[in-house]
């Protein structure tokens, strides 16, 4: 029978195009007043909004505030949202909107430092709280603490961007459309060179 | 023709989505997202209630006041909706901005914003249903009277949106 066909787990790249199709499906859903369907939006993209809010510097109890405020700001706006690639975009940019009203309002006095950076040790091994992460990983983490914080915060954005996104954050974000942007090639350019450099510094 | 715009990842090889995928990897061990954040935000929003009521204008009065003439300008403007009807004094401010003072009828306490191009503004009417706005910078804006889930005592309701205003 079908059963080639049916429940195969599929491919990655079908998966994304299913996953695309499928929010289509939830906006149009929650756009008609389904609760059940926004849920499952927000279940899905908070994690992207959260590490949008702590890349720009906040602390937790602000980051979750600034995630739920963007969500509902979603609610207003959503007739606005025409086509569901525009999603993304908006969500990311009013996150990063959002998080920099509260910083510039002083009601934190937390300055741009990133407070999460220090959040890893630097031995592999030891108390019970560190986390323990490959020599791979090590080195790309500390590339990653050795980037400008303009590239701190575009990197971790983008990597939580869905891949088919890519290209309406950037252009949201305020980089050119139709391509990476300059100021992305840039950082990625950067980490590449960092990432080497950390590679070769432990073998040596 | 191919051009840029077509191959927006043109420039991501596959050493960059490693590097990204592991950025990704990374911050999620070492910043997660509080688990329960999701079930906060789908109750914040559950709460706002998803449905809101579209505001219909319905009148708009620009009376230029004379004797103050080029200084002082204001124009009212009336919007109804099925639970709420909100009145609007816009008031041109010295330094270019406007001055907005409103009402609700029937008059109670809710959360109002004024959503411009730029940013979203937020104040509370008060329990007469009135509600000001000091500062909003010219340009489109539009009200959002916020939606509230306890409709006792015929207070409170859905969020109610007017159509965008040229302020």
């Amino acid at each position: 029978m079908d059963e080639a066909t049916s429940v195969t787990a599929p491919p990655e790249r079908t998966d994304r195009s299913d996953r695309a199709a499928r929010m289509a499906d939830l906006l149009d859903a929650a756009k008609g007043g389904s609760e059940e369907a926004l849920g499952q939006i927000t279940a899905e993209l908070s994690p992207m909004l959260w590490h949008v809010a702590r890349a720009a510097g906040l602390g937790a109890d602000d980051a979750e505030d600034v995630v739920q405020t963007a969500w509902e700001r979603l609610l207003s706006h959503l007739a606005d949202i025409r086509v569901p690639q525009a999603l993304i975009g908006w969500l990311v940019v009013t996150t990063k909107h959002e998080a920099w009203r509260i910083r510039s309002s002083g009601r934190r006095q937390r300055p741009a430092d990133q407070e999460w950076l220090t959040a890893l040790p630097d031995h592999a091994a030891g108390t019970e709280e560190q986390i323990i992460l490959d020599e791979q990983q090590r080195a790309l983490w500390r590339a990653v603490g050795r980037l400008s914080a303009q590239c701190q915060e575009l990197l971790r954005i983008v990597a939580f961007v869905p891949r088919p996104d890519y290209q309406s954050v950037s252009a949201a974000l305020g980089m050119p459309v139709g391509s990476v942007g300059p100021t992305r090639g840039r950082c990625l350019q950067k980490i590449r060179v960092l990432l080497a450099d950390e590679l070769d510094g432990r073998r040596a | 023709m191919k051009s840029h715009d077509d191959a927006p990842d043109q420039q991501l090889d596959d050493l960059d989505f490693e590097i990204l995928d592991g950025i990704r990897a990374l911050f999620e061990r070492v910043d997660p997202m509080p688990a329960g954040l999701p079930g906060r935000v789908r109750f914040a929003l559950a709460m706002r209630g998803l449905e809101s009521e579209v505001a219909r204008l319905v009148t708009e009065e620009d009376p230029r006041l004379v004797g103050a003439r080029g200084t002082e300008r204001s124009r009212t403007v009336t919007f109804d909706s099925a639970s709420l009807s909100i009145v609007i004094r816009i008031e041109e401010n010295k330094n270019g901005s406007v001055r907005i003072d409103g009402w609700l009828a029937p008059p109670q306490p809710r959360e109002i914003e004024m959503q411009t191009s730029d940013e979203t503004l937020s104040v509370s009417s008060d329990d007469q249903g009135r509600f000001a706005f000091a500062e909003v910078p010219q340009g489109t804006a539009r009200l959002v009277v916020v939606g509230t889930a306890a409709r006792d005592q015929g207070a409170g309701g859905p969020s109610v949106v007017t159509p965008a205003l040229v302020l």
